[in-house]
């Protein structure tokens, strides 16, 4: 752990804070959740690494998405990920926000969710492990430093993209879009 | 100047307002403007001089005086301001309803009332402008008809019963003293007996407390002033009910004397440790009425009652800080209530008559204004520290706690929190949360609403942050009465035990938001939001249904409500029901024959002269 | 040296809060059988707010919590801390009393600017409980205020040297008693948590503040921390000579707040209220009553 290193916090204040304090959204989607409580509590207790739980989406910069997304959820989860304040960090939690998992040909959950919002990492496994969750944190950490995780720049560029996907299977969506201009151009 | 010509302006220019209506409507508008406005550049004239004119020297013998001192200078420079304020702000309020050119007649008319009662020089006069006042309001209250009628009828009621106590208290002091001029009077008081006064005092406190509404006097109020249009609300919440704190300035201070008075009930049970007492539970029960009233009008009218308790608590104690502290409430008082009247005078008139707390929201988006000066008016209600009130509840906690009555300290400052509670509910429930679709475009506040509601917000934090300017008028006033003089600059007070600096306070504060504002602007860029973006776990934003104001502290209202009955209501409601079905028994009698009429003469002649040869009184 | 302590004062308040904020949550993870964050991780998660993105509401929105900060920090000028005092002479406890409002009611405002239904409830909630614990301790102050015949803090303090604290002079042993027992609603700390419920209301009136405006309420936080305790150290346990004793002492109360906190679940609004009007307001009222009957 670099926590202690202090050239790096003279270095890169703002990549520092960013890495040790991330705030995870409340938002669970399918059975990864279970995953969560041991996770945050004695168990493995993740706020050692500055990860708790926040309440609502404006506190959280980290959102995991434990689980398959049905197309219910993915309005929902575009509508929290879209009232994070940026930087924000996406990790995608299990097989099947990758590839669909085992409901890869269920009518109702969508396959690809990095076709949705931008993901800065994925955890495989149907279902991973806490320590999983270290691992993905730890790697989310190399991926701050080295700039890499810029989900939430990609989903500014791309935006168009991003909503032309959205509403292909959500239908015309309620709420304005995110990014005016980008868009127009 | 003199001050007939002051009355005679004042009622004259009632008269030909109503006459002038007849002829155009905008010729009335600006005459009644003109008027008011004459009415109190004439007052301001006044300021520092002691005259004392009868105007009419023959009456029964009586000459009736119109007189002016540091009281009523301060009195009648409220009441002709706050005059002035609600007429420009009924131009636009009462655009287009009918009977203007009454309600605008009517206005100036209470106006030129409240004017005499506080300039007249003796108890005649006093009474007679106090009848007038009594009349034009109960004529204001019921404007609307409908259940502004039944709330003026108890108005009427209650104010009648007042007025005969006073009429009674009149003759008992003619019968003895054989004059009412205020001078006579308090010459008389100086030998006369303390059940005398005690007597005298009751009688008057009847009716001063009446018009007050402290309680248990105060039934008639909420539903007088909710039901009133909202300009006349202002003046009445703002001005006229004070007139009852004129009178008991007048009474404990001119009349009785202070000495007098303290010493009433001195050995068992202190007549102004009762005063302060009724002081501390007015200001205690209709805090928490306004906590659960829904009508935003019927708050503020709650929350009436409860700032007179502050005054009455102030001037009970008798001391220079206490009543300084009472007088400059009274002040702030009309200041700031006549503001939130106002306020929501202007949301009733955009949102077509809606003063209901659970069906508002949001217009802060809309009246950015309004919002802002309700805030401020709000901050002096309350008492934040800066704003006007701030000083006056100041000035009364410190008395309370120097003269050692922690327990109505402890009322004065809870109540304060009640406070904050029933106006962060005005506040939030009216201008905070989710803007209803309905209210989308809304406009804002025209420019005749918008000036007097400044002007007031203005006045509130200018005697918030430079209290020695009023408090310099009312330090006269307490050396007047007789009161040791406080020792008043002009950022607030120097006196021994713990001084007030304003600007101290004033220099902090406004370190402490630079501050933070920078602070602020050094973090990261800031987007704005709508509020359809909000946090909802993920689900759109229900419109018109995202906002929490029913109910708002439905856990307290739960808590308290079943031990606060307004019983004096509930009693007055009741003895008016049998007054009621005395009068239908009485009317039986009446039966419309003339032979029983008849009888009726013949019994009662039998009964005289029974009374005659047996006791032979006559 | 005034104007020195003018600036230090509020940073030295900031400090400890923050050193506090931090401490308790380390405490708490220990307590959980955890091992916690590091004690600098608030200031950790300060840093990252301000370096994110915000969103506003509104102007009030903004203005709102910059109005109750500044209240905070004007609040710290007035508190003696170990000695120090930077505005002594300027309306003593009740100034202060009034200005510890300005806090919750810039939150308030800019809560209710946020539009948010979660926001609104925690504000409903923060004022009942304020109402709740205002009672018994408005007696508690009123019981000292007149014990000690005098409405400057700084007097209180120093009334209390010859006997350490309010606690050995006999009439005030009761207020005491009852400050200990509202200590826990006065810093939100549970059973009295009701406000910022996060489970259950989404961390009441804040829920809608991010990047910048959550830093700044983080701090605000820290600063309620400091105030609530030093009052408490200030009025009923004598103050202290030296800021380095203040602190110490401060710390003590903190552990007192946590050991509480860690053992008791959330108690419902009414719940809460009607402790607080019950037990403390009975106890702070006998202690009135001692002290009104028996003087000095
Ligand atoms: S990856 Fe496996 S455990 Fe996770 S949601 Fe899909 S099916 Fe459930």
């Amino acid at each position: 752990m670099d926590r202690n290193q202090l050239t790096k916090w003279f270095k890169a204040p703002t990549k520092m804070a960013h890495k040790y304090s991330l705030h995870a959204v409340y938002f669970c989607t399918g059975c990864g959740v279970i995953e969560i409580p041991p996770t945050i509590t004695a168990r493995w207790d993740a706020e050692r690494f500055g990860v708790i739980p926040a309440a609502t989406p404006r506190h959280a910069n980290l959102f995991l998405i434990t689980g398959y997304v049905s197309v219910k959820t993915l309005r929902a989860v575009i509508r929290t990920y879209e009232q994070m304040p940026e930087p924000k960090f996406t990790v995608g939690f299990g097989s099947c926000p990758i590839n669909g998992g085992m409901y890869w040909d269920s009518y109702n959950t969508i396959n690809q969710l990095d076709k949705y919002i931008p993901i800065d990492g994925w955890i495989a496994g149907c279902m991973p492990r806490p320590e999983a969750i270290f691992v993905a944190v730890t790697h989310l950490w190399t991926l701050i430093d080295k700039d890499m995780a810029d989900g939430y720049k990609r989903y500014r560029k791309h935006y168009a993209q991003y909503r032309a996907n959205q509403e292909q299977v959500l239908g015309e969506l309620e709420w304005p879009p995110l990014f005016q201009s980008e868009r127009e151009g | 100047m003199s001050l007939e010509l002051l009355m005679v302006v004042a009622l004259g220019g009632s008269l030909l307002t109503y006459v002038l209506g007849r002829v155009s409507s905008r010729l009335r508008n600006g005459f009644a403007v003109l008027v008011s406005l004459a009415l109190v550049a004439m007052v301001a004239s006044l300021y520092g001089k002691a005259l004392h004119v009868s105007y009419y020297e023959d009456f029964l013998g009586m000459s009736l005086v119109l007189r002016v001192s540091g009281l009523s200078w301060l009195f009648a420079m409220t009441a002709s301001t706050l005059g002035c304020l609600s007429v420009v702000f009924s131009l636009s309020y009462m655009k287009g309803k009918e009977r203007t050119s009454f309600y605008y007649s009517m206005l100036l008319l209470v106006n030129a009332a409240m004017l005499g009662v506080v300039l007249s020089g003796d108890l005649l006069s006093l009474f007679i402008f106090w009848e007038i006042m009594s009349w034009s309001t109960f004529l204001l209250i019921s404007y609307n008809g409908g259940p502004a009628l039944a709330a003026g009828m108890k108005y009427f009621v209650m104010s009648f019963v007042g007025s005969l106590a006073m009429l009674a208290g009149l003759l008992t002091v003619y019968g003895s003293f054989g004059t009412l001029e205020f001078g006579g009077v308090a010459a008389g008081m100086l030998s006369a007996s303390p059940g005398y006064i005690l007597a005298i005092f009751v009688l008057f406190g009847v009716a001063f407390g009446t018009k007050n509404a402290i309680w248990p006097f105060h039934a008639w109020l909420p539903p007088a002033h909710s039901e009133a249009p909202s300009p006349f609300s202002a003046i009445l919440s703002g001005i006229l009910i004070k007139m009852g704190v004129y009178g008991f300035l007048l009474i404990i201070f001119v009349l009785v004397g202070l000495r007098n008075f303290m010493a009433l009930g001195a050995d068992g049970l202190p007549l102004h440790t009762v005063l302060s007492i009724v002081g501390a539970i007015t200001i205690l029960f209709p805090t928490f009425m306004a906590i659960m009233q829904n009508d935003a009008k019927k708050l503020l009218a709650w929350s009436t009652v409860a700032q007179a308790g502050y005054i009455i608590l102030g001037i009970s104690f008798g001391t220079s800080l206490s009543v300084a502290g009472g007088v400059f409430h009274f002040v702030n008082h009309a200041v700031f209530k006549a503001l939130l009247f106002m306020v929501v005078g202007t949301v009733e008139y955009r949102t077509k008559g809606v003063r209901d707390l659970d069906s508002l929201g949001g217009l802060i988006k809309k009246m950015p204004l309004t919002f802002a000066v309700a805030l401020i008016g709000v901050c002096g209600l309350i008492g934040v520290p800066l704003t006007n009130g701030f000083v006056s509840k100041w000035l009364i906690y410190k008395t309370l706690i120097l003269e050692r009555s922690p327990f109505l300290a402890l009322v004065a400052l809870f109540g304060t929190w009640g406070t904050i509670l029933y106006s962060y509910k005005f506040l939030h429930n009216i201008f905070l949360g989710q803007l209803p679709e309905k209210y989308k475009d809304l406009e804002r506040a025209p420019m005749t609403m918008r000036l007097p509601m400044t002007v007031l917000s203005i006045v509130v934090v200018l005697f918030g942050v430079l209290p020695g300017i009023p408090l310099s008028v009312i330090n006269s006033i307490d050396t007047s009465f007789g009161l040791k003089p406080l020792n008043v600059t002009l950022w607030g007070l120097a006196s021994d035990t713990g001084a007030l600096n304003t600007i101290n306070i004033l220099a902090a504060v406004f370190a402490g938001l630079l501050i933070v504002w920078l602070v602020l602007k050094s973090g990261g860029r800031k987007v704005s939001v709508d509020q359809a973006d909000n946090y909802a776990a993920g689900a759109a934003i229900p419109k018109d249904k995202y906002q929490y104001s029913v109910g708002f502290y439905a856990p307290l209202t739960r808590m308290v409500a079943p031990y606060l009955k307004d019983f004096m209501d509930s009693f007055y409601m009741r003895l008016a029901g049998w007054v009621g079905g005395l009068g239908s028994g009485i009317r039986r009698i009446y039966t419309g024959y003339v032979g029983d009429y008849a009888m009726y003469i013949v019994l009662f002649l039998a009964a005289l002269i029974f009374v005659q040869l047996t006791w032979s009184p006559w | 040296m005034r104007i020195l302590w003018l600036v230090l004062s509020p940073l030295i308040a900031l400090a400890v809060g923050l050193f506090f904020l931090g401490l308790s949550r380390r405490v708490m993870a220990r307590i959980h059988w955890r091992y916690g964050p590091p004690l600098y991780q608030p200031l950790i998660e300060i840093f990252r707010y301000f370096t994110q993105k915000g969103s506003s509401h509104g102007v009030l929105f903004g203005l709102g919590i910059v109005l109750s900060l500044a209240g905070s920090i004007v609040v710290i000028l007035f508190l003696p801390f170990g000695g120090i005092c930077s505005m002594s002479g300027s309306g003593g406890m009740l100034v202060v009393l009034y200005m510890m409002l300005l806090a919750p009611l810039g939150i308030a405002l800019s809560g209710g600017e946020a539009a948010n239904p979660n926001a609104s409830i925690g504000i409903s909630r923060k004022l009942m409980l304020a109402l709740g614990y205002e009672l018994p301790f408005l007696l508690i102050v009123l019981a000292i205020m007149t014990h000690y015949d005098t409405i400057s803090l700084v007097d209180i303090v120093s009334a209390q040297r010859e006997t350490a604290s309010a606690f050995a002079s006999f009439p005030l042993v009761l207020s005491g008693i009852a400050y200990l027992l509202i200590l826990p609603a006065m810093l939100g700390m549970r059973p009295f948590e009701v406000v910022h419920a996060p489970q259950e209301i989404s961390s009441g009136p804040i829920a809608e503040y991010s990047g910048p405006y959550l830093g700044l309420v983080t701090i605000q936080h820290a600063l309620t921390t400091f105030i609530g305790i030093s009052l408490f150290v200030n009025l009923v346990w004598g103050g202290a000579g030296n800021p380095f004793v203040f602190f110490l002492k401060m710390l003590v109360v903190l552990a007192f707040g946590l050991f509480v906190n860690a053992a008791f679940p959330r108690l419902r609004v009414e719940q809460a209220v009607r402790y607080l009007w019950r037990w403390p307001t009975l106890i702070a009222f006998v202690g009135l009553i001692l002290v009104v009957t028996l003087g000095r």
